[in-house]
């Protein structure tokens, strides 16, 4: 329980400060994001930069931007404990709230997806590459995918873009659903969210299994040359058993680390993919919120970003004793 | 001869296993012959290389590309082993063919529990137990190796050494095979322990009447524990017969070099030093180092309790101080080198607090101060040269101007414990053995000319034969080069060749103090005679536990007073106050 406390403490710290430095980072470019948007607008509509200064005083009483910089900084860090995080500047007047609500489920489904797959396809043929008896055909696959893996991965996505979406016309270049659909609960649209998810998923999985395996690879060479395998073998334990038990076993602890880790990266890990296959998820509303310094809105992605690695990060120091039994000592 | 299938036992016929290599074919078993019959406990010694561990890994079916079992013929109670398929063998380990390894540390699957890595013996070997069952099984095999029953919920980690030791024995007899192969299952252990874990093995085996084949290359070991014994060098039999016979009239010189290589009472060569009676100031100036009222403890526990003695330096000396893993001792050492604070009191070195050095005074702490620690094979950097190595220490102590110089120095530190510089300076320390690692760093210490040198376990990893010589190097520093060496150890009949005085310490106190003749041929504290006792004497008719069983002497220790210790007489040029 003392544990527990401890590590929880210790998150909290970690979002405050992640929370203190979003207030001020931004704060520190002398671009005036509502000057942006109306000069912007203005452009467009074809209206004169007559009285711009009005206009924007009073939008910066409306967002309380014309406030002292500490009452700033304690009003928002009281809004993020409540989760109030604000009206956008430029998807006015939607709360910052509800739209990173609306995206999150899309980029944990897609990343989390994805990371999960790579993991386990990756772990295991790392796994497997170096274990003496272990199929063939993984000296053809593995070389191939570890290549893979030193082309990033915006690159594969637009190479299967290329190839699947426009010149085969299989599925469709990008998107969460086809435009023009409304979102429901039933079968059709559930079908149309996995097809729009296959490429994303793809080119995720084609470029990170590699590094998977890269990683397993190296630990397993390392526990094979360990006592206790000599042992198992020794004592004539069944082939199954050393694989799974006491190679995988003892290898894979690392790699969970690293999973947990990657987990917590699903929202900034997606801005690329998400931005290349014009994903409806959070990286890709970070990426708009940056390019007109939506304030509010980035503060909001970056504080969901902080949120889920703290809360990883925890979930890892919590259940790294379940995995390694020698932490539990350590407690 | 081949061996009838019938008979009982393992009956050996010209194995030979050979390994394929870009050097050409290496012979290591090159056609040896024997005989085990059940109950019978038999040593296989020779050095590391001569094929005692490759002909325990043929008899289990566990030779590995690029070896070969190119001839002969193995059978175990009519069992032709060598003839099974892997698949078939696999049945037989531990069933019937079972091994203890030596790496006791690190042989357990850390993230299982004990009774787990018990269990799936049984399983993989068609033989799966009942939940009840199970527990029962468990916990006999656990009482059989007198673990309690508790252990078996255990992780590895959570055992001492000789408990894991202990616990690998319980798991390698649960099918009851009817050999068993144990390789050196006490290499890492101090003497206590292995007597203990020896006790269990000899024990076990009579319980399960099995034959039984000890790995190692310790002759005390296998005078004390097998009936017949096999002397191996260059993958052939040099010599084979009872033990009794072997050690009495050795015939093979390989043999004698082996036995001789064993420090011993009644060979020890030097003339001991004269001893006074009675506290005598250290000498006129300044010891060279001094404990005063010195302790540490780390939390609750009390590592090293208050201890002062002072070290002249002018008339160099060999201390060694004694103990088991947890008495203190590595502490004392860390202590000495300045690698902890201490609690209370103070380490002075030449009159200053070795903690509380100015930067000058540190580097010629440093530079005289030297140390040579346990693991010849964690103490080198593997990216780097020997070269490099030994450059380092150099260039930090502004011992060389140039090139030539620091090469000439290096060549002299090779030499200075007889190995040959053009096949040393510009190896990596991978390509060296464990022994070549271990004299390399005994004269790394010994070319910056220290004052005072803590050696902590310096020999216990390397073989036999090369533990003498790396004492008589550790002896050289002294005699020749006037150099003070704190011996820290577990072996008392190492301490008892080369040391000039000796503190035994138990439970971070010294409870008995000497030179050697009086501590181990008169031990007076409880402690030091089980210490003595459990000696592994290279002699068939001393036994272990002559002064009683392990049970009543490690009763009289915890009933015995370690505040005070006995000190019977001192040294000049060391001082226990």
């Amino acid at each position: 329980m003392l544990r527990f406390l401890k590590r929880l403490f210790l998150m909290l710290l970690v979002i405050w400060l992640a929370a203190s430095l979003n207030f001020l980072l931004p704060r520190l470019t002398d671009r005036n994001p509502i000057e942006e948007v109306i000069a912007a607008s203005m452009g467009e509509s074809g209206g004169t930069m007559e009285g711009i200064e009005e206009i924007v005083a009073s939008y910066e009483a409306r967002f309380g931007l014309d406030q002292p910089l500490w009452k700033q900084y304690l009003f928002s860090l009281w809004d993020s404990l409540r989760f109030d995080l604000g009206i956008s500047i430029s998807f006015f007047p939607e709360r910052v709230s509800t739209l990173v609500l609306q995206a999150l489920p899309w980029s944990i489904a897609l990343i989390g997806t994805a990371t999960a797959f790579a993991f386990a396809i990756g772990t295991a043929l790392g796994a497997l590459t170096v274990w003496p008896g272990a199929p063939r055909f993984l000296n053809v696959v593995v070389p191939v995918i570890m290549v893979l893996a030193a082309i990033p991965f915006y690159l594969i996505g637009l190479m299967l873009i290329f190839l699947f979406a426009s010149q085969l016309n299989w599925l469709p270049t990008g998107g969460g659903y086809a435009p023009g659909t409304i979102p429901d609960n039933s079968f059709e649209f559930l079908a149309e969210v996995f097809v729009h998810s296959i490429l994303p998923i793809l080119s995720i999985l084609l470029a990170s299994i590699g590094i998977w395996a890269l990683s397993m690879r190296g630990m397993m060479v390392t526990v094979q040359g360990e006592d206790y395998m000599t042992f198992a073998k020794a004592r004539g334990l069944s082939g199954w058993r050393r694989f799974w038990r006491y190679a995988v076993r003892n290898a894979i602890t690392p790699q969970v680390t690293t999973l947990v880790l990657a987990l917590g990266n699903i929202v900034t890990g997606a801005v690329l993919v998400e931005r290349i296959f014009g994903y409806p998820g959070i990286g890709n509303l970070l990426f708009q919120a940056i390019l007109v310094i939506d304030y509010y809105l980035i503060y909001g992605c970056v504080y969901v970003l902080v949120l889920t690695i703290g809360l990883s990060l925890m979930i890892l120091d919590l259940i790294y004793p379940l995995i390694d039994p020698r932490i539990r000592a350590a407690g | 001869m081949n061996a009838p299938a019938s008979s009982a036992g393992l009956h050996v016929a010209d194995l030979k296993v050979e390994y394929y290599t870009d050097d050409g074919i290496v012979k290591a078993v090159d056609g040896i012959d024997f005989a085990i019959r059940p109950g019978v406990r038999m040593g296989f010694v020779g050095e590391s290389g001569s094929g005692k561990t490759t002909t325990a890994l043929a008899l289990m079916g566990m030779i590995e590309s690029p070896g070969k079992v190119t001839s002969g013929v193995a059978r175990l109670d009519g069992l032709d082993l060598l003839s099974l398929s892997d698949a078939a063998f696999e049945q037989h380990r531990l069933a019937t063919v079972s091994y203890i390894p030596q790496g006791a540390m690190n042989s357990l699957n850390p993230v299982a529990r004990i009774e787990a890595q018990i269990l799936e013996g049984f399983r993989d070997h068609g033989a799966p137990l009942a939940r009840a069952d199970a527990q029962r099984r468990v916990a006999s095999l656990l009482e059989q190796v007198g673990l309690p029953p508790a252990v078996g919920r255990m992780f590895p980690h959570e055992l001492s050494g000789g408990m894991k030791q202990r616990a690998c024995i319980a798991i390698a007899i649960a099918l009851r095979p009817k050999l068993l192969i144990a390789d050196e299952p006490t290499s890492a252990l101090d003497v206590i322990t292995q007597r203990r874990v020896m006790e269990t093995l000899g024990r076990v085996q009579d319980d399960i009447g099995s034959a039984l084949i000890l790995i190692g290359h310790d002759m005390g070991l296998m005078a004390q524990f097998v009936d017949e014994m096999v002397v191996m060098r260059d993958g052939k039999v040099v010599e084979h017969g009872d033990v009794r016979t072997i050690f009495a009239n050795p015939s093979h010189p390989y043999t004698r070099t082996l036995i001789e290589s064993v420090p011993s009472l009644e060979r020890r060569s030097k003339p001991s030093r004269a001893t006074t009676n009675g506290g005598q100031a250290a000498t006129n100036g300044m010891p060279l180092l001094s404990f005063d009222g010195v302790s540490k403890a780390y939390g609750q526990v009390e590592a090293l309790r208050p201890l002062s003695f002072t070290l002249a330096g002018d008339m160099p000396c060999v201390v060694a101080i004694v103990g088991q893993s947890g008495s203190g001792k590595t502490t004392l050492g860390s202590l000495v080198l300045g690698f902890e604070t201490a609690t209370n009191g103070r380490v002075t070195y030449s009159g200053d607090d070795v903690n509380r050095m100015g930067r000058a005074a540190v580097n010629r702490f440093r530079r005289e101060v030297q140390a040579v620690f346990q693991d010849p094979y964690a103490s080198y950097n593997p990216f780097y040269k020997i070269d490099h190595v030994l450059t380092v220490p150099l260039k930090n102590f502004g011992m060389a101007s140039s090139r030539e110089e620091a090469l000439d120095h290096m060549i002299r530190a090779c030499e200075s414990v007889g190995l040959d510089p053009a096949q040393t300076i510009h190896r990596y320390a991978h390509q060296m053995s464990g022994g070549q690692r271990q004299r390399l760093m005994v004269g790394r210490a010994i070319m910056v000319k220290p004052r005072l040198l803590v050696a902590d376990e310096p020999v216990s990893m390397v073989d036999a034969s090369l533990r003498s010589t790396i004492l008589g190097n550790l002896e050289t520093m002294k005699t020749e080069l006037g150099i003070s060496v704190l011996y820290i150890t577990h072996d008392l009949a190492t301490a008892y060749e080369i040391a000039d005085y000796i503190l035994v310490l138990h439970k971070g106190s010294v409870v008995e103090a000497g030179v050697p003749e009086t501590v181990i041929d008169d031990p007076q504290h409880p402690y030091t005679r089980l210490l003595v006792d459990s000696i592994p004497w290279p002699d068939p008719n001393r036994h272990w536990g002559a002064g009683g069983s392990l049970d009543e002497e490690t009763q009289s220790v915890a009933e015995a007073d370690v505040t005070q210790p006995l000190v019977r007489n001192e040294i000049e040029g060391f001082r226990l106050a």
